[in-house]
This record gives structure tokens, C-alpha cells and sequence, in this order.
């Protein structure tokens, strides 16, 4: 078992990738009576087209399929695993995103059972045709549930606008009508590809003694056999640099127009140190442009065109980012010119230094260090990061090693003309009068 | 948990010492009685003191100071709690052990102060502009609740069912009444809730309580107030209508049901309540997720809450608009199953085992702790979570048997897709 202290975040954590490959992280959290746990396989929406374990032709599954199977993990012949996780005092759950399927469960008790329920669920799949036709309603109405929530369509419409080919621009769920398609069969096929151990990690964060844990869990993992690891072969589309589409908008039952100019970054092919400095860097320039304290910011706010709704993000995944900025507003021309005249301005000349950075940079380790007192937080993005080559760990020492230039260059990559659109959600006309 | 000590009469301020986290939290909770006029006016208040101060006067200058204490977030919120209004000012800041710099505590206590007590003022008023523009914030707000459909449709059936009652009034007031708001009346409200209210001061972390306290005492100087005598839930009158259909432009319908129970959280029944909503609906092993949910494949969500300070359960599902019917049926034939007491061993060790998991881990969050020892210290000084977990312990099916048997469907609401979709 390795052992890596970080002293200055007073936090160590526990590393082994057992022989069947698959990364095991522990962290013990002092004073916490919970302990959390995720268990994630690297496999998202966007895996969509690739060589099935075992075969060598690359095959295109529905819409949707990763959600489903997702889904379909807590059915058992013996039942539903909720019921086991309730017995166990245990509140579990699961979700999927563009790049990541992960199970969890968080509970104060009968952790050592817990953690078996969530290893044995997950790598004892069990899909028949009847289960799986059944599970279509309820996904149907999940599906449903997203198209009435306007900030839901606002977010996926700016990706749908960024991405000409990329398989991001697909519905996290499908549609009602991709899913039908979907069979036991391909439940398998999907299975078998990405749940392998060596595509997985499991991290427990919280009450644990990393030892005994660790012990729980090799015992676990000797008593199943599986195939040879082999390499998963996923296939993507060539995507162009600039934005598929310019400007869309769509109506919907809202009380004021809501607004996201995108910006689709020009570096996809990052990983490691370099994707964490470059994401970093990206992240505080535009808070130098777009957040609380920015000219933008009081400018915008000063004249009524953006409201407590307005946000700003980005974010950078291998193949696929986005960095996006909106808000509710009742000026949607104004807000939009008014975005788009910031970023020229910092591409013709680049208006912050030193002491900029400084105080931004302070912000973003503030945030961190905040963050570790969440177990769920801890869990999440250290998937996240590790499944980038990226350590979670490592974000206050890069942080401190950025410069001012980092911050140009980054937001060099993320600001051209060309790689922008813009996505407005509209109330019908008869609601303005 | 908490330390308690009365800085001056109606002001106490609580400190947990504990070094579980690497931040420190305060809540500062100014508590007035709930009508649609105070909360209305209370919002834009919050609005204008957590936006500006006569050290600070813009918001860029108030946000730059709290980046540089390493993102100390610092916000002011309105919300409500039975017959009570509620303005917190939340902040959190980073334990300078973790830092290379010191002192970072001190600056931050001393920014609460100014926030609070050297507000912008100009000739005895807010400044105009920025009183004006969160008046027009505070609208906003309100009306984005229509953005979300089930959050606007339950406001709805409470709006309906109780229209006079303190359970339909918005921690935000509504829009009418932020209108009326005048700058006059809004530094009158600014004294009051100084000057008069009730305040709760908590804070969490790795800190003296004797320090605090001290603290508190020395340069925030609250005079003595009248402590509001905790008034009693008010009773839940009969809606006009049982049943309220209304159309907007979506795909799915939202089903939003109103039962009332005599129950409320000052009740000896009250953990009786917490397990009946518990098997009814309100974990993935519920009656109403297992039947309608897995059972029946007719909703993503349908679930169950209790809202204790009125004695409200709810009950909401997001469902094919053409099935409303169906579904009503569906509910309420779980609920008969257990008036009955038709619920088994297995659904009551899972309720108990998860209501007590969600406590145990509420408090393993510095701003859980705060909220629930708020909560209960009406009914016990010193929350501890054996408080309500040995009371679970030794409910039966027949205690919640007999509290099911005391509810009553009091109002449906269904928000649908168009008229036209639905006739069919």
C-alpha cells in the first residue's frame, strides 16, 4: 500500500492497484462519523463508438446507452439493491456524465458491508430483456423531467452549438425514442467493454481505518475472477475548431430570456500536469474577466442586464471543453455584445498583472481548501482528476506555480471569434405582452 | 455541541470548538415575525447589505477584500422557519494554519461588523441606486420560481390551499410587496432587526469559544431585546378546492399533493411523522417509489415530504400528463395500505436505519451542525442525535398506523402540458 502525505493540506492517502488493475484510493477524514465511496468505471455518454471487449470491428450503440446501463446496475434477480443499502443504513445512488459512470453510497454504519454491497452490485451484472423494456418509462419520464428545465436545455444547447461531430453534443440520457432501441444485449456488450476492474476506481473517504479497508476490499476483489485486461479501443470523430453553430435560440415557457455565450477550446489534447495547469490558468483568467470582481461584472450588474442567476465556467475533458458565460436577463443583445466586446478587448490587449493574479489565485486555494471538508467533493473530482492523469492533491502546488503569461496563454486557446456561439432560451411572444 | 453564552438579552452566541474542518463558519440569525411585508422588505435588505457598506461602497471593493481573504464566502440569505422570518449572514473562511499568512480571522470578524453595522448611507437613507436595483433583484427572484416547474407548481398548491396561512408566504415576500418597499421603510426595517430582533450567533471550527464570545460582546455591542415568546403552528383552515388543474407550455405533468396531520414538530408525535413519511415516500425502498416508480415504470421521481412546522406532507411525482388519475389512485391506495398498518418489519428498520444515517451525516458538515441545533434547541438545550434516534427506536407499525389514519387529502394540484395534449 503507498502512502502520500500532503502536510500542508494535513491530509495522507492510500493508494494500491490491485493485480486485476483496478486503482483503489483510501483517505481517512479525522472526526467524520461518514464514509463515503464511489465506484467508477471510465465510461460515459461520449463512449459511444468502440471495439466490444473481445471483438475487433468498432460498433455505434443508441443514445443514452450509459445511463441506462447505469440504471439498470441496482436490478438483481433477487431484487432491487436500494433495499440492501437501506437494510445497511447505507444512502446510495449513481450518476453519469459525458465521460464517467459512478456508483456511491455514503453511510455512519456498517461500513465494511457496505462497501461489499457496492463492489458486488457493480460487477454482477444482470439484464434481461423484460427488465429492460420496463426501465423505459422510467427513463422516458427522467428524460422528460430535463426537457421542461429551462437551465438544463440553456446548458446542453451552448454544447449542441459547440460541437459539430463530437458525441458531447448527444444527450447525457438520449431521447425517448433512442432509448427504445436499446436491448440486453447491448447492456452486455457495454458492460463487458467498460466495467472491467482495470477501467475502474474506487475511493473511500471518510471514518475508515486504511488498513483493514484495504484488506476488505483485496478479499473482495481475490474472490471474482476476471478476463485479461485489455485495452479499450474507443473511436472519435474529427471536430473542427470552430463552433458548429453561431447562434440558436429556443422558446420555452420562462419569465425572462436566458442567455450562454460558449467558447470551445482550442487545446483537447491535454492531459497530466499540463491539462491541470492549462485548466487552471483558463479558470482564472476568466475569473479575471467574468467573475464578481471584474469590470464586466459591476458593469453588467450596474445597468440591469444580468441578474443572481449570472454564471461562468470552464471546463476541459480530453476531446471535448467548454468555457461558458450567461445569465438570466432582460437584454439578451446588450448582455451577449457586451461578452463578446470583454474577450476582444483581452485579445487585443491583455489587461491584467500581478497583483491580479495574486488576489484570484488566493480565491481559487481558498475554494480547495474549502472543498476538502466535503467527502463528496474529495471523491468526485479526484475520479475525475486521476481519470485526466491529474491528482486532486496537486492543485494548490500548481496553482502557486502559475504565472501571469500561463493566464494569457490559456486564454489565448479559449477566446477566438470563431470559437464562439451563443444560445438564448426565449419566453413565447404571448408572454411579453 | 454547541457552547452557549447570552452576550446581552435575546442574543446568544454558540461556538462548537472542533477541528473536524478546515474552515471556520459563522451564521448570524436575525429572527422577526413572518408576514408577506417584513419578509418582502427583509429580502431587499439582505440584498443591500451583503452588496455595499459605508468601508466597502461598491460590491467590486466588497468582493476584491473577500478574495483576498482566500475566498471567504460571505453571503446574506431570507428564509423562513413556521411563523418565523429568518435573515442569516453566512461566512466561511479558511483556517489560517492552512495558510502562509495569519491574522485572517480577525480581518474577517471585523468585516461581519462593518457588513452589519456601517451600511451605505447617504442623507439617513440606503444609497438610492443601489436601494432601486435590489428591489428590482429581489422581483427577479421571485419570479424565476416559474422557470422551474416543480418548484413553481408547489408553490402553487400552497398559494391554493392555505392562501392566508404563514406556509404560503415566501421567504422573499412577493413581488407586489417588494414594490411597495420604500427606502424610508427599509432602514426602519434595518434598525428593527438590529435594534429589536431575536439573533443567533453560530460559529464553528477550529477557534476558543472564549475568544469568540469575547469578541461578540466587545465590538459587535447588542443591546438587550424582548425574546419573542415561540408562537404556537397556526391551524390549517379547509382550501376552497380539493382538486386544481392549470396548463403550461411543458411535457411532463407535476402532480403535487396536500395532506394535512394534526402533527407538528412540537408534537411528542413528531418522530412518528418523520417514519411515516420515511416508508411512504421518502427514500428509493418507500412504498411510493417501489409501486408507482419500479412497480408501475409511470414516474422518474415521486416522493414524499413533511413540512413539521405546519404539519404539512406532501407528496409530488413528475408524470405522463394523461396518467393523473392513475397515479392519484396509485398514492393513495399506499397510503390505505398503511392505515392498515400493512407495512413490514423490513420497511421499518430501513426507515429508521436512514433517517438515522441522514442526522449522523448532516452533522458532519459545519453548516448541518448549525441548522439543526437551531432547529431543535427549541425543544432540547443540547441537541445531541441520540435525542431523536432512541425516539425512532421505539416506534411501532401501529403508531404510524394511527398517525396515517389522522391524515387527510386535503388538495391536489396538477400543472400540465397544454390543453389540447391532455383531452385525449
Amino acid at each position: 500500500m503507498n502512502k502520500v502525505e500532503f502536510k500542508q493540506l494535513d491530509e495522507t492517502l492510500y493508494h494500491e492497484k490491485l493485480p486485476n488493475g483496478l486503482e483503489v484510493y483510501i483517505l481517512p477524514k479525522k472526526g467524520f462519523s461518514k464514509t463515503f465511496a464511489t465506484f467508477t468505471t471510465k465510461y460515459g455518454s461520449i463512449d459511444n463508438h468502440f471495439v466490444p471487449f473481445g471483438e475487433t470491428e468498432a460498433i455505434k450503440v443508441p443514445d443514452g446507452i450509459a445511463h441506462f446501463l447505469e440504471h439498470k446496475m441496482f436490478e438483481k434477480e433477487d431484487g432491487d439493491v436500494f433495499q440492501q443499502f437501506s437494510q445497511q443504513g447505507a444512502s446510495a445512488n449513481a450518476f453519469t456524465s459525458f465521460t464517467r459512470t459512478a456508483y456511491l453510497f455514503s453511510a455512519t454504519d456498517k461500513i465494511n458491508e457496505n462497501v461489499k454491497t457496492l463492489l458486488d452490485f457493480v460487477q454482477n451484472p444482470y439484464f434481461t430483456e423484460e427488465t429492460v423494456n420496463k426501465e423505459k418509462g422510467i427513463i422516458a419520464q427522467e428524460i422528460t423531467m430535463y426537457d421542461d428545465q429551462p437551465d438544463w436545455r440553456l446548458y446542453f444547447g451552448a454544447i449542441e452549438n459547440m460541437y459539430k461531430n463530437h458525441p458531447v453534443k448527444i444527450d447525457i440520457a438520449g431521447t425517448v425514442e433512442s432509448i427504445e432501441d436499446i436491448t440486453a444485449e447491448h447492456l452486455y456488450t457495454c458492460y463487458n467493454t467498460f466495467y472491467h476492474p482495470s477501467n475502474m476506481m474506487l475511493f473511500v473517504v471518510g471514518a475508515v481505518d486504511p488498513e483493514s479497508m484495504l484488506n476488505l476490499i483485496k478479499d473482495n476483489q481475490a474472490e471474482k475472477s476476471f478476463e485479461e485486461p485489455a485495452d479499450i479501443v474507443r473511436v472519435y470523430p474529427d471536430e473542427p475548431m470552430e463552433t458548429a453553430i453561431k447562434e440558436r435560440s429556443l422558446e420555452m415557457s420562462v419569465q425572462k430570456p436566458k442567455v450562454f455565450v460558449g467558447i470551445k477550446p482550442e487545446r483537447l489534447d491535454l492531459s497530466g500536469e499540463e491539462m491541470m495547469k492549462h485548466e487552471l490558468s483558463a479558470q482564472l483568467a476568466y475569473e479575471l474577466l467574468f467573475g464578481r470582481t471584474s469590470d464586466f461584472y459591476h458593469h453588467a450588474y450596474e445597468n440591469g442586464w444580468i441578474d443572481e442567476s449570472y454564471a461562468f465556467d470552464y471546463s476541459l475533458e480530453n476531446g471535448f471543453g467548454y468555457a461558458l458565460i450567461g445569465s438570466d436577463t432582460a437584454a439578451p443583445e446588450k448582455l451577449i455584445h457586451e461578452i463578446q466586446a470583454t474577450l476582444d478587448r483581452a485579445i487585443e490587449k491583455w489587461p491584467f498583472g500581478q497583483a491580479d493574479l495574486d488576489r484570484v489565485r488566493r480565491k481559487k486555494i481558498g475554494f480547495f481548501l474549502r472543498a476538502l471538508n466535503s467527502p463528496e467533493y474529495i471523491a468526485n473530482q479526484f475520479t475525475r482528476y486521476a481519470f485526466n492523469n491529474m491528482n486532486l492533491f496537486d492543485a494548490v502546488p500548481t496553482l502557486e506555480s502559475i504565472e501571469v503569461p500561463d493566464l494569457q496563454e490559456a486564454f489565448a486557446s479559449v477566446s477566438h471569434e470563431s470559437q464562439r456561439t451563443v444560445f438564448t432560451i426565449v419566453p413565447p411572444e404571448k408572454a411579453k405582452q | 455541541m454547541f457552547e452557549t453564552v447570552n452576550i446581552a438579552k435575546g442574543v446568544k452566541v454558540h461556538v462548537h470548538e472542533t477541528t473536524q474542518f478546515k474552515t471556520i463558519n459563522f451564521s448570524l440569525k436575525f429572527k422577526d415575525k413572518l408576514t408577506k411585508e417584513k419578509a418582502s422588505a427583509r429580502s431587499i435588505l439582505a440584498n443591500v447589505l451583503q452588496h455595499s457598506n459605508e468601508v466597502y461602497p461598491s460590491h467590486t471593493a466588497l468582493r476584491m477584500v473577500l478574495d483576498d481573504l482566500y475566498g471567504t464566502s460571505l453571503y446574506i440569505d431570507s428564509s423562513k422557519r413556521g411563523n418565523e422570518h429568518v435573515v442569516t449572514l453566512n461566512v466561511e473562511t479558511v483556517n489560517d494554519e492552512y495558510l502562509s499568512e495569519e491574522g485572517v480571522l480577525e480581518k474577517v470578524m471585523n468585516l461581519m461588523y462593518i457588513v452589519l453595522f456601517k451600511p451605505l448611507f447617504e442623507d439617513g437613507l440606503f444609497k438610492e441606486s443601489i436601494f432601486k436595483r435590489e428591489q428590482e433583484a429581489i422581483k427577479h427572484r421571485i419570479e424565476s420560481v416559474y422557470d422551474d416547474k416543480t418548484r413553481y407548481a408547489q408553490q402553487r398548491l400552497i398559494e391554493l390551499a392555505l392562501p392566508e396561512h404563514p406556509a404560503s408566504i415566501q421567504p422573499n415576500g412577493t413581488i407586489e410587496e417588494v414594490g411597495k418597499v420604500t427606502n424610508e421603510k427599509l432602514v426602519e426595517e434595518y434598525r428593527e432587526m438590529i435594534e429589536n430582533n431575536e439573533i443567533e450567533i453560530y460559529a464553528v471550527g477550529d477557534i476558543k469559544a472564549e475568544m469568540i464570545v469575547e469578541h461578540f460582546k466587545e465590538f459587535f455591542h447588542f443591546a438587550d431585546r424582548e425574546q419573542a415568546i415561540k408562537a404556537p403552528s397556526t391551524a390549517l383552515t379547509k382550501p376552497q378546492q380539493s382538486r386544481v388543474v392549470e396548463f403550461e407550455d411543458m411535457k411532463q405533468g407535476k402532480l403535487h399533493m396536500a395532506f394535512y396531520s394534526p402533527v407538528t414538530f412540537r408534537d411528542e408525535k413528531f418522530p412518528v411523522m418523520q417514519l411515516l413519511n420515511g416508508v411512504l415516500g421518502g427514500y428509493a425502498h418507500s412504498k411510493l417509489f417501489v409501486n408507482i416508480r419500479e412497480k408501475e415504470s409511470m414516474a422518474y421521481y415521486v416522493s414524499s415530504s413533511f413540512a413539521s412546522q405546519f404539519g404539512l406532507l406532501f407528496v409530488l411525482a413528475g408524470i405522463d400528463a394523461k396518467l393523473e388519475e392513475k397515479a392519484v389512485k396509485l398514492i393513495l391506495e399506499q397510503l390505505e395500505e398503511m392505515k392498515k398498518g400493512n407495512i413490514s418489519d423490513t420497511e421499518i428498520d430501513q426507515t429508521k436505519a436512514l433517517l438515522t444515517n441522514q442526522l449522523r451525516e448532516a452533522l458532519d458538515n459545519a453548516r448541518g451542525q448549525i441548522d439543526i441545533y437551531d432547529q431543535y434547541m427549541e425543544l432540547t438545550a443540547d441537541f445531541e442525535p441520540d435525542y431523536l434516534i432512541s425516539r425512532w427506536k421505539s416506534i411501532t407499525k401501529e403508531d404510524i398506523a394511527e398517525a396515517a389514519n389522522e391524515l387527510s387529502l386535503e388538495m391536489t394540484y396538477f400543472l400540465s402540458g397544454k390543453e389540447d395534449d391532455s383531452v385525449e
